[in-house]
């Protein structure tokens, strides 16, 4: 467990919806249910608008890991080893750096959802599936080494990824070490090169595949026959695209022996119909789908 | 000693134990003990009524020598003597039978070998030969690892490769059945070295008191030597299959020198494993790591080099055969739930193509996730219901899957998948394994290596612990938990690792099961729980650091049993992962997919075939014959009668015969044949079996034809043996010092045609030595009383 600056972990406002929340305080040395804060979490808000980018540099779409806006993520206060209850399995949210990505928050793009999105998909992988899982989020940094002890990691807004030196080395000795991440939530070519760029710094020479439709995570435990472009809250009234990431993908990294580690889903946001499934206005279609490739994703990466 | 008794007592000890006492006097008993009385009561009265200056005490002793004195006389009287029984000259036979092994050509301390002595011994022109001539018709045998007769000692060779004494006896006696036979003398060293039990070939020779009389030859005991007595390889491995091999050490004079193992497969050296020899009589026994690659019958050899003063070489090396086997074994892994566990042990085998686990993982309720199968049909409709669908796989995992997902039959059928099928069960730790699962009270209770407690009704995060592994005594040299080179880098392995979790309380064994892991129970700060404490057990005040459970301080982390014809193997830990991904282990650490792939290959490895073939010695020399062996049993595993069964039997120069197969008619599914190699290399023997249009499987063998070297396996001589085989059946046994005294005894101790002979007694020296001595000691005495 990595020690944080008190500063750090009170930094952001607990508003909902899209935005970056502070995730509940465990306390680690106590038994029961953690925090839960529902209300705060569950409320809904307004959608929010397409984020916006910083400045680029020569050798990067955007910035550099040591770019002076870039800052580090916030505390994720769940991150503890060993966990408050004993599960099978915990659905780990990466905290890495990032850049500002406007409204005034900077650096924590990976919380974009957290934890109402986690929790709600958490809830409902429990009652499709007899999985063991933990009820509520569980951020790690990629720096904390009791990372490794959480097999499966979900990333989002990775478009906005900046890792530090440290971030890089644990992020590869993750996967190499035979962990699953779970890219989620960017969008576009800007985006994907941002991405693409900090992949490239965690394996230099691991080329980013698509994954057709005969891939087994498509069916490892619902038959996906096609590929959805999950929209963004409230984007579903004409294009469900922002900015040109018009085609939904989903693509993978492999290791040396052809074991899929990274699986990255592209122009879409499983994450946001997680969060919003329950509102009468999400489409079906699209939170169906959204559930449906987050259980695969998982028994993949448990069966594989 | 002997030569004393002689001279004392005329005859050697041997006629008195064969012979009955008798007394010859032609006088009626009354009528001796009469004039005994007449004669001796006045005598012993005159002491006894003299006075003049004698004391009471004086005459007590002088009356009593007088008294003994007549007492000897008496019995001089009495014509005492010997009734023996004794062989007619030349009316009897006598087998002699002559061990013509090449343990017979080591030499002895002496430097003369064993052969030289027999010759000796039985030189036509010595007194021995001359002795029993004399008495008997002499048949001469030689016997190896059969017996024949033959008219002297120009016969012998001294090359025969195994002995079989019990045979060579058996042959003896059969041939000269119908004829007086006096008995039998075997001259050998005692090497026997047959897989049969010497008594049942002694139970008929005692029935027909047949007495053998053995001259063992050899010294008793070596000075000087290093053997290599034994390896307990398996008969079958799978290709790459990492194995350690107990290697048994024997050595005399040479304790604490550090000598170098060498194992050869096919003249190649594969590895070598230094040990220290132990202190004379200490048997060290040398775990060696060695992994086969090449398919195909391979022979191995072990050896340690001759070492300074050593005088039998032979032993110091040992061969044997291994099928290594180049094919695909099925395992089936059935798994309650998805689990972290799944996934990284099927990673950790996934590049050995001899594996394949068949996955069928229950995601939902009634929902399966099947993964690397042979058919889109198979398991389609989950766990098998019928035998012939789970015999199909040679080894069962189950994961945390409770024991109410199976029906009572699905259970018993898994417990005789172990018992009946000789398959092998795996159960792997889990919130829904061993009593937490609800198997106590099921057939599987029965077959697992672990007492089932009743469960607590604890959460699995009020059950959960971390346990420190270790290998236990028996865990620290097993093909499974050696996960690295030598035993000492697995050890230094083990003790990286990092504490792996569990849910089930597990701390006992049932007799005779073998635990290979063990786990020392670590608490975990924050951590909620027993922390790892039984149930009633104190907890830990610390909340920190060590905190044993169970009464011997651990739990059981791995142990087997065998169970009918298979093994059940538990594995009570649920995330053996971490040994893979914790950031404690270093990312080029092979430590998980040794152990995995070690497990699952040992799951397998001695699970039979529905079709096994066997030779019944699995080394002979050119001439002996070969008999072969096949078992065939249906994919139910029953056995099946009437089959067509054939052998092909490729000899080294790579000619290939067909050797039709005879189901034995004794044995259900058993079927023989027989065939005699005629050159010396490795056979190989290919069985398949069928009936009509259906194939039961095939079973692959072979036999090595080599000059075999178990007769140098403890080239010391046997006398315990020897010593056995003439006192069951009423004979002596004799050095080749001592042999001078056979032709006497076999005259009174031997069967045949014998008449009743009459010894005298009376002369005896010990008898007149008694008269002078009395009488001496009576004048003596009178002499020092001043009685004279």
């Amino acid at each position: 467990m990595v020690a944080l600056p008190p500063c750090l972990l009170a930094t952001v406002t607990l508003t909902g919806g899209h935005e970056p929340v502070q995730p509940p305080m465990h306390d680690g040395n106590t038994a029961g249910s953690p925090a839960r804060p529902e209300a705060a979490a569950l409320e809904p808000s307004t959608p929010p608008a397409g984020p916006t980018f910083l400045a680029g540099t020569p050798s990067s779409p955007y910035a550099l890991p040591d770019d002076p806006f870039a800052s580090p993520p916030h505390a994720p206060a769940a991150a503890q080893f060993p966990p408050p209850e004993w599960h099978e399995f915990y659905f780990t949210r990466a905290a890495y750096s990032s850049y500002s990505r406007g409204w005034g928050r900077r650096g924590n793009s990976w919380a974009t959802d957290y934890p109402k999105s986690d929790r709600q998909f958490l809830t409902v992988l429990q009652r499709l599936t007899n999985l063991d899982a933990f009820s509520y989020e569980n951020a790690v940094l990629l720096t904390d080494e009791s990372i490794r002890r959480y097999p499966f990691l979900y990333a989002l807004e990775v478009g906005y990824m900046s890792l530090s030196p440290a971030e890089i080395e644990g992020l590869r000795d993750y996967l190499m070490a035979g962990g699953f991440l779970v890219i989620d939530d960017f969008w576009g070519s800007q985006e994907w090169l941002q991405f693409e760029y900090q992949m490239s710094l965690v394996f230099p020479n691991r080329p980013i595949v698509d994954l057709d439709l005969e891939h087994p995570v498509f069916s490892t435990f619902y038959d996906i026959e096609e590929i959805l472009q999950v929209p963004a809250y409230g984007r579903w009234g004409g294009r469900t695209s922002e900015r040109d990431g018009y085609v939904p993908y989903v693509k993978g990294i492999h290791d040396d022996e052809g074991r899929l580690m990274v699986i990255v889903n592209w122009n879409t946001d499983l994450g946001d119909a997680w969060e919003w499934a329950e509102q009468p206005d999400y489409p079906l279609q699209y939170s169906t789908f959204a559930f449906q490739m987050g259980v695969n994703m998982i028994i993949y990466a448990m069966s594989h | 000693m002997s030569s004393l008794f002689e001279f004392l007592f005329k005859y050697r000890p041997v006629l008195f134990q064969e012979g009955d006492l008798s007394f010859l006097t032609p006088w009626p008993l009354t009528v001796v003990a009469v004039g005994a009385l007449v004669l001796g009561v006045p005598a012993v009265l005159t002491y006894a009524m003299a006075r003049g200056r004698s004391r009471r005490r004086d005459r007590w002793v002088l009356g009593s020598l007088r008294g003994a004195l007549f007492g000897v006389l008496f019995l001089i009287v009495m014509q005492p003597a010997l009734v023996l029984t004794s062989v007619v000259p030349q009316r009897n036979f006598l087998a002699v039978l002559v061990d013509d092994s090449r343990s017979m050509t080591i030499e002895d301390r002496d430097g003369t070998s064993r052969a030289a002595k027999a010759a000796d011994l039985l030189d036509p022109e010595g007194d021995l030969v001359a002795a029993l001539d004399e008495e008997f018709a002499l048949r001469y045998f030689r016997f190896s690892s059969a017996a024949a007769r033959v008219g002297g000692l120009d016969a012998f060779t001294f090359d025969g490769s195994r002995t079989r004494m019990g045979g060579a006896l058996a042959h003896a006696r059969d041939e000269l059945q119908g004829v007086p036979l006096s008995g039998i003398v075997v001259v050998s060293d005692g090497g026997d070295n047959a897989d049969e039990a010497i008594g049942e070939a002694l139970l008929p020779l005692r029935a027909a008191s047949v007495p053998v009389f053995t001259v063992g030859l050899g010294d008793a005991e070596m000075e000087a030597d290093v053997q290599v007595s034994r390896v307990d390889v398996p008969e079958t491995a799978l290709t790459g299959t990492s194995m350690v091999v107990n290697v048994m050490v024997d050595a005399r004079g040479y304790a604490g020198l550090t000598v170098p193992i060498v194992v050869e497969d096919m003249g190649r050296i594969v590895t070598t494993e230094n040990v220290t020899l132990p202190r004379d009589g200490q048997p060290l026994v040398a775990p060696v790591a060695i992994t086969l690659e090449t398919p195909g019958a391979r022979e191995l050899t072990f050896r340690i080099a001759g070492r300074v003063n050593e005088r039998v070489l032979e032993n110091n090396e040992l061969h044997t055969v291994v099928q290594v086997r180049d094919r695909t074994e099925k395992i089936l892994y059935f798994e309650g739930e998805p689990r972290h566990e799944v996934a990284f042990m099927l990673r950790a085998v996934r590049a050995d193509e001899n594996l394949q686990v068949v996955l069928l993982q229950r995601t939902a309720e009634n929902k399966f996730f099947r993964r690397n199968l042979d058919d889109p049909l198979e398991l389609v409709e989950g766990f098998p219901t019928t035998r012939e669908d789970l015999y199909r796989y040679r080894a069962l995992v189950l994961g945390s899957i409770e024991a109410s997902f199976f029906t009572h039959d699905q259970l018993d059928m898994i417990a005789d998948f172990v018992s009946e099928r000789g398959g092998t069960l795996l159960m792997l730790g889990g919130r829904r394994a061993f009593a937490e699962g609800g198997y106590k009270g099921t057939p599987l209770e029965d077959v697992l290596p672990v007492v089932l407690d009743e469960p607590t009704g604890a959460t699995p995060t009020e059950r959960l612990a971390f346990l420190k592994v270790e290998p236990t005594p028996a865990g620290a040299n097993h093909p499974i938990t050696r996960i690295d080179g030598t035993a000492e880098q697995s050890a230094t392995r083990w003790d990286s690792l990092p504490a792996v979790s569990t849910t089930n309380i597990v701390t006992e064994l049932k007799p005779g099961a073998t635990a290979l892991l063990q786990g020392t129970v670590v608490q975990r700060p924050g951590m909620p729980g027993t922390g790892g404490q039984l149930p009633g057990a104190q907890p830990d005040e610390q909340d920190t650091g060590a905190a044993p459970a169970g009464e011997d301080g651990g739990r059981v982390v791995m142990a087997f049993q065998r169970y009918g014809r298979g093994r059940s193997m538990v594995l009570a830990v649920q995330d053996t992962w971490l040994w893979q991904m914790d950031h404690t282990v270093a990312l080029d650490d092979q430590s998980h997919e040794n152990f995995w792939r070690q497990l699952l290959r040992w799951l397998v490895a001695e699970t039979p075939d529905p079709v096994e073939a066997a030779p019944t010695t699995v080394s002979v020399e050119t001439g002996e014959p070969v008999t072969l062996e096949a078992n065939v049993l249906d994919a139910g595993f029953v056995e099946v009668n009437g089959a067509a069964v054939n052998a092909q039997v490729t000899l080294p120069t790579g000619e290939v015969r067909d050797l039709p197969m005879e189901w034995s008619v004794s044995d259900d599914g058993l079927y023989t044949a027989s065939f005699t190699p005629q050159m010396d290399g490795l056979f190989e023997v290919s069985v398949d079996a069928g009936r009509d249009t259906v194939t039961f499987g095939t079973a692959a063998t072979s036999v090595r034809v080599a000059p075999g070297t178990d007769e140098f396996r403890d080239p010391r001589q046997r006398r315990t043996l020897m010593e056995r085989i003439a006192d069951e059946t009423g004979g002596r046994y004799y050095t080749a010092e001592t042999a001078a005294n056979l032709p006497e005894d076999l005259q009174f101790t031997g069967g045949g045609v014998t008449v009743t002979e009459e010894r005298d007694l009376w002369d005896m020296p010990i008898l007149f030595l008694l008269l002078a001595g009395l009488m001496g000691a009576e004048w003596g005495y009178r002499r020092k009383r001043g009685l004279a």
